[in-house]
């Protein structure tokens, strides 16, 4: 491209890449809130977070141990309401290629690799909030239910909500490329559930070593590993290392597609 | 300005558009021309970039759609106006646009009026009737004031106010100078609305020349002729040059030669005519004989049984 000296002032000025991404993420931010799906999945995993967190509190409250931190309830709970969060990132993607909206999206963001970021920015963090939010909610409601039984030390509460923002992070990225990927809600869907609850699940009951081996290095072993702590075999650092290079790896392969293949088909 | 060269896209063994190269230049309503299934669809998709060309290349105002950063500015399109988010409301539509392109939100209001969608914007599209869409997606193109507008098959689905106001919108975003290409497998529909045509068939340029150039070259007479040693005159004629079609037991239909000079030659091989005219051909037509041979999925020949015998290709 040959750019002129002095900008034009007209259509085809050059606006800087900074800006151009800062407009795809408010525009994917208006997006994401301007159709209903969003809200739904937000409020199912309010409810499921904070349900288990209140159901969780009046029952500890007559036979816990004095002082045990409530926190782990909202750890726990995090296992089954990330999905809802996981889908909430998942269908920011591929409602656009279900709806054929990825055609006026890509005709107003014609430089792919923006969108794509902005599509993964956006989805991503606010998940990830929203799971820091709701998993302090959802302890914060068990230490009530519970009171006086459960404590809510601090130190360990960072621990936790950390810990519950790497996994949510972790595992939309994953929904977030696998949609780029495969274009269709209920493909990705299937994926999604495959790869962080199903075969993590079901693999290490097959009398095989490679069963249980694959079942490691699966990123629904690491959130459980993580979130819960039961899963044998584990490490934090693979833990961690399962879950990001699932995610990497997904994002890299819908990057692909979307900057190499034609936009809908 | 759009300059199209050498655009080529194939999908699997199909060529969809076969080494078009064409402009659009501004001030003048283009229209798009070709049967269904030509590749006026695919074509306007490589210029905006959604489709890569196999080879070829378009360019938007001297640039690659892709680069432009604010690409509302410069190009306002309407492709397939069903593909939006049903679940959004049409004013939340134009505001996500908008916003992607550093448009200021009360230009949202002003293309609402501007397409007569009213009311309407505050409702969800799923809820919208195909002329709405189609308002809606009109409404979305010029949104950034751009000054190269395309639009596929605007007037599909519309009823007769919605097709005037097409022709209207048209006619006046061509006299403000800008560029506008517009799509139509309809001669007739481009005939009241397209200053210049580009034709195509399956994906190949036929034409492009003035609306006018167009059907006056496709108006060619042809001629026709009774007699009853019709094989005996085709004979003569075809080796004249002409094209002869049998169109009856002693008819034929002749191309590519006056009536005078078919009435001369008839005289000189001593053959009697019972009649000789020159055939008006309606534009439908002569459109059919242009793109004819390019159509992908030529229908059945609709003639009563029995005058379509011994026709020559």
């Amino acid at each position: 491209m040959t750019a002129p000296v002095t900008a034009p002032a007209g259509p085809g000025r050059d606006v800087p890449a900074v800006r151009v991404l800062a407009r795809t993420g408010a525009a994917e931010w208006t997006r994401l809130w301007t159709v209903r799906a969003t809200w739904w999945f937000l409020l199912a995993a309010a409810l499921v977070w904070i349900g288990i967190g209140a159901l969780a509190g009046l029952e500890s409250a007559g036979d816990a141990a004095q002082g045990d931190p409530a926190w782990v309830v909202a750890s726990v709970a995090a296992m089954p309401a990330q999905f809802l969060l996981l889908v909430l990132a998942l269908t920011a993607v591929t409602g656009d290629h279900a709806t054929g909206g990825i055609v006026p999206t890509l005709q107003w963001t014609p430089r792919r690799t923006v969108l794509f970021a902005a599509r993964t920015l956006v989805p991503v963090a606010v998940t990830t909030t929203l799971a820091v939010l709701l998993a302090l909610a959802s302890a914060g409601t068990a230490w009530v239910a519970a009171r006086p039984v459960l404590g809510l030390p601090a130190g360990e509460g960072v621990e936790v909500l950390a810990t519950v923002a790497l996994v949510v992070a972790a595992g939309s990225a994953l929904a977030v490329g696998l949609g780029f990927l495969l274009r269709s809600t209920a493909g990705a869907l299937i994926a999604v559930v495959l790869l962080m609850l199903v075969l993590p699940l079901f693999l290490p009951q097959f009398p095989y070593d490679w069963t249980a081996a694959l079942a490691e290095v699966l990123p629904g072993s690491g959130a459980a590993f993580l979130l819960l702590g039961e899963v044998p075999g584990m490490t934090q650092a693979s833990a961690v290392g399962a879950l990001l290079a699932w995610a990497g790896g997904a994002l890299l392969l819908g990057w692909l597609r979307l900057a190499r293949d034609d936009a809908n088909r | 300005m759009i300059e199209v060269r050498g655009l080529t896209k194939r999908y699997g063994d199909v060529l969809a558009v076969d080494d078009l190269t064409f402009d659009v230049e501004p001030g003048k309503v283009t229209g798009f021309l070709g049967p269904n299934g030509a590749g006026k669809s695919t074509t306007m998709r490589m210029v905006l970039g959604l489709d890569r060309p196999t080879s070829g290349r378009a360019l938007v105002e001297g640039r690659p759609y892709a680069a432009l950063a604010e690409p509302l500015r410069a190009v306002g399109a309407l492709l397939d106006p069903g593909a939006v988010h049903p679940g959004r409301t049409g004013r939340s539509h134009l505001r996500v646009a908008a916003r992607t392109n550093g448009v200021p939100q009360r230009r949202v209001d002003e293309v609402i009026e501007l397409a007569g969608l009213g009311r309407a914007a505050r409702r969800r599209i799923r809820g919208y009737s195909l002329g709405m869409r189609q308002r809606l997606g009109i409404a979305a193109a010029l949104l950034g004031d751009p000054r190269v507008l395309l639009f596929d098959e605007p007037v599909n689905g519309l009823d007769l106010d919605g097709v005037r106001w097409i022709r209207a919108l048209l006619r006046r975003l061509a006299d403000e100078g800008r560029t506008v290409l517009v799509s139509s497998h309809l001669l007739s529909e481009m005939q009241q609305t397209a200053d210049r045509l580009v034709v195509i068939g399956r994906g190949r340029l036929i034409a492009d020349a003035t609306t006018e150039d167009i059907l006056r070259g496709l108006g060619t007479a042809r001629v026709r002729v009774r007699t009853s040693r019709a094989d005996e005159l085709a004979a003569v004629l075809r080796r004249h040059g002409a094209t002869v079609e049998r169109t009856g037991a002693a008819e034929l239909e002749v191309g590519g030669s006056s009536a005078e000079e078919v009435g001369e030659l008839a005289n000189a091989a001593r053959v009697p005519l019972s009649h000789l005219s020159a055939v008006a051909r309606s534009l439908e037509d002569a459109y059919l004989a242009l793109t004819g041979s390019s159509v992908e999925f030529p229908g059945g020949r609709t003639e009563p049984a029995g005058t379509a015998t011994g026709v020559t290709p």
